[in-house]
């Protein structure tokens, strides 16, 4: 790396991890969550970055150059086919192969009477979290994976040999691409572990949403076992995908906690005791949660007002961003909330305005990191990303 | 977190432990700490992708 862009990473990482201890740095830190945006914007299909991690990174680096962003994701286009193809997985629409090679991937929820995880199987969960997933939720998931007690087979054997070695190359090639960012364009790699709620992963993965809510009012003392069940290995993982220098944050990506998918009775008892003690005992070791909230969580503010100071970094999405930052600002960082559909359908001028709305009533005092609301797909207008960003660069110095 | 008695009976980040490939051995000539090292290390390769591919995509 030349000693220039050294000079310019160091700027860079200071002034992030001093916005996100809800600090003042020198200057509003930009950390775009953006995905198919940068395919769009460096001239590849989604087809191209979903598929092929050198398309998917080379994006990724050409916006980090153009764009002068203080940090990005390393690959925001999060599913790589090398390893959903590697198991045959039957859950996501590949671009290029089940829809067009332009649009995102998407992922499939199972049929009520499909689900992954049947609902009488709540106690083979909890007895063992994670020979249940090897025995029986991976044959149910993959085409090629074999049930315990069936003949194997070839494609059974490969898929487990692929499969593993695509996701230890897909961890190898995301570190490098994190030194390819800071070393060719001083950009750092905005976060680091993957952290999910154990009611989201019941829900996203297991039971269904619409399964696993019938449950809760038929079996809720399974379900909570089985949050807890769930919640250790949560945390383990997420941990051991965290910085070990602890700057950049732990990611949850949370999704179906907030009103109206649950009622404040239902997350007080089934989502938040779990995520909460997560929350807290990953910050114990030092190491803070960037809680992207997908969808409307104003509700839900004054429960995250109970977690300890600078925890967390609150990523606004449909949420109030002004309710957040009265209810949350004096103990939290916020990110986002600059809307999606501005970005996509709004004019230059347009996107200004609103940032420097955002800016004047909430990032006055430091602990404001520029973004979208939700990460940035093919639909966002080049233009406007750049009126966001320089924006930004002008107006959010202090 | 959670008490004792509600704490899982493998560990997060294990599939197979020690105490139960260490059965496999009649006797152990070297260092046993070694070889349990290195087989836990491999064995927490496995759980790290099983788990990968529930929450990773």
């Amino acid at each position: 790396m030349s000693g220039d862009m050294e000079q310019i990473y160091n700027e860079r990482l200071k002034r992030y991890v001093a916005a996100m201890r809800n600090e003042k740095p020198d200057r509003i830190p930009i950390r775009p969550l953006a995905a198919e945006f940068c395919a769009a914007y460096a001239g590849y299909t989604c087809q191209q970055v979903t598929h092929d991690l050198d398309y998917a990174f080379d994006a990724v680096l050409k916006c980090c150059a153009d764009f002068d962003w203080d940090a990005a994701v390393s690959n925001m286009v999060f599913v790589w086919t090398g390893s959903v193809d590697a198991i045959n997985l039957k859950y996501y629409t590949k671009p290029g192969i089940d829809t067009p090679a332009d649009s995102c991937f998407q992922y499939l929820e199972p049929k009520d009477d499909d689900a992954h995880m049947k609902e009488d199987e709540y106690d083979a969960l909890i007895e063992d979290p994670t020979g249940y997933l090897a025995n029986v939720w991976m044959p149910r998931v993959s085409r090629d994976v074999q049930p315990i007690g069936e003949p194997s087979t070839y494609r059974n054997n490969l898929a487990w040999l692929k499969g593993g070695m695509s996701v230890l190359q897909y961890f190898q090639r995301l570190g490098e691409q994190g030194a390819r960012m800071k070393n060719e364009t001083g950009t750092v790699s905005a976060i680091a572990g993957c952290l999910k709620s154990p009611f989201d992963i019941i829900a996203d993965k297991l039971r269904g949403y619409r399964g696993l809510c019938m449950d809760l009012f038929t079996q809720p003392e399974k379900v909570l076992k089985a949050v807890d069940a769930l919640a250790p290995h949560m945390m383990f993982n997420a941990l051991a995908g965290a910085d070990p220098d602890k700057n950049v944050p732990i990611t949850i990506w949370m999704h179906r906690g907030c009103v109206p998918f649950l009622s404040l009775e239902q997350f007080e008892r089934f989502y938040w005791p779990s995520l909460k003690a997560i929350v807290e005992e990953i910050w114990s070791q030092g190491h803070q949660i960037l809680f992207y909230a997908e969808g409307d969580w104003n509700e839900n503010l004054k429960y995250f007002a109970e977690l300890p100071e600078q925890s967390i970094i609150f990523h606004v999405d449909k949420s109030d961003l002004f309710k957040a930052h009265e209810i949350l600002g004096e103990k939290f960082c916020l990110s986002g909330g600059i809307p999606n559909e501005l970005i996509a359908m709004g004019t230059p001028e347009e996107v200004k305005d609103y940032c420097k709305k955002v800016i004047d009533a909430a990032a006055q005092d430091g602990g404001f990191i520029m973004d979208a609301a939700a990460i940035m797909q093919d639909d966002a207008k080049i233009e406007n990303v750049k009126a966001m960003t320089e924006f930004t660069r002008e107006y959010g110095v202090y | 977190m959670m008490n004792e008695a509600d704490a899982p009976k493998l560990k997060p980040g294990v599939c197979i432990p020690w105490e139960d490939k260490r059965k496999e051995y009649p006797q152990i000539l070297g260092d046993e700490k070694v070889a349990q090292k290195v087989w836990e290390d491999i064995d927490m390769l496995a759980y790290i992708y099983i788990w990968f591919c529930l929450y990773g995509f």
